[in-house]
């Protein structure tokens, strides 16, 4: 199976690998697995306490080509989101930016866990309630 | 119960040929303990069923058919075919257990990642922890590798040593995945149920463990 473009682009050069301070009040920690394949995520976020607004991101994941690119993936698109708008990353975007294949869809599925992850670490940190979701209609 | 497509009669022990009119079934949908004539279950006597499949093996062998007619042939051939993935599956406990439980219905394996959230099959938080702190260990080691370097001799100890830890734990899954699938052999639909559930969560457990394992030896050897 031959990876897309976008995905040996960023597993060549991924995009904000690093650790930020995990004691931080400002930083959300999200550490997820995927059980089927072994893969470890770890993805976290810099919030700005006055605009909600992710400041930085950074990730650091063991695991397969597609597992890395889509967690590079979700710390660029999550950088300069509000933690509302990046509570709207959807697994099924990342697999139409990175054109995953069926078997690697699981893949994007765990950046979104670690996304949600570490925006619930940091609401947990700084007493934010966990907001509902509402019916739009 | 199935019945012999030839003289009808009903199936005893392996539904891939007939014991009585000694005819081979044309039926690919069986499963494979039906192939090797077994109770669906996780117990399994190995010897014995290796014997079976050995018996099996020699009666349904294409050898034999070599002089009858070509749907015979063809039955012969697909159900030796048959009879090798049964005995490959069964006779191994992990891949047993996967199949077993697919077989009943539950989604195992990286095929059905995906497909739901993975949140209720996150694996519990210490472990994940740990798998974490292992990885960038045997980055760095591996790191120091590629760079030439000699491996720091405390890093190596640090590492074998949690190699260890994990092929405990590993033996404790096993030890766990048996418990589990001794009530499941045992026990009413219900205790199937909620043994199976628990199957489910030490195989993804497993799955991790044996990873790390491998990985810890692998790192290791090459810095031998």
């Amino acid at each position: 199976m031959a990876y897309s473009d976008k995905v040996v682009d960023h597993y060549n050069n991924p995009r904000n690998v690093g650790t930020l301070d995990k004691s931080s009040e400002e930083v959300g920690t999200g550490l997820v697995g995927a059980p089927e394949c072994g893969d470890v995520m770890r993805l976290q976020i810099r919030v700005n306490p006055e605009t909600q607004v992710i400041e930085e991101a950074k990730f650091k994941t063991f695991g397969c080509g597609s597992a890395i690119a889509s967690s590079s993936l979700a710390t660029e698109w999550v950088k300069g989101k509000t933690i509302a708008e990046a509570m709207e990353i959807k697994n099924t975007d990342i697999v139409k930016e990175l054109a995953l294949p069926p078997v690697k869809i699981h893949c994007s599925v765990l950046a979104e866990d670690a996304i949600r992850a570490a925006i619930g670490d940091w609401k947990k940190k700084n007493g934010v309630a966990e907001t509902v979701a509402v019916a739009a209609n | 119960m199935n019945h012999c497509t030839s003289c009808q009669k009903a199936l005893e022990g392996s539904w891939l040929v007939c014991a009585d009119c000694g005819a081979v079934q044309s039926d690919s949908t069986i499963d494979f303990f039906q192939a090797l004539g077994h109770e669906r279950r996780f117990g399994i006597d190995t010897a014995a069923l290796e014997r079976e499949f050995h018996r099996l093996s020699r009666r349904l062998h294409p050898d034999r058919f070599a002089r009858a007619s070509a749907e015979e042939q063809q039955n012969s051939l697909a159900a030796t075919a048959l009879l090798n993935d049964a005995w490959r599956t069964l006779r191994d406990p992990v891949s047993r257990l996967e199949y077993l439980l697919k077989l009943e219905g539950h989604a195992v394996g990286e095929e059905h990642a995906g497909k739901g959230k993975s949140a209720e099959r996150q694996p519990p938080s210490d472990l994940l922890e740990e798998v974490f702190e292992l990885n960038v260990q045997l980055e760095e080691l591996r790191m120091s590798q590629k760079m030439g370097e000699a491996a720091d001799g405390a890093v190596v100890k640090d590492l074998a040593a949690t190699g260890v830890r994990f092929e405990s734990m590993l033996q404790a899954v096993d030890d766990a995945l048996a418990a589990e699938s001794a009530k499941w052999d045992t026990g009413a639909a219900e205790a199937r149920t909620e043994a199976a559930t628990r199957m489910i969560q030490l195989l993804d457990r497993r799955r991790y463990l044996q990873n790390l394992v491998r990985d810890v030896h692998e790192t290791l050897g090459a810095a031998a």
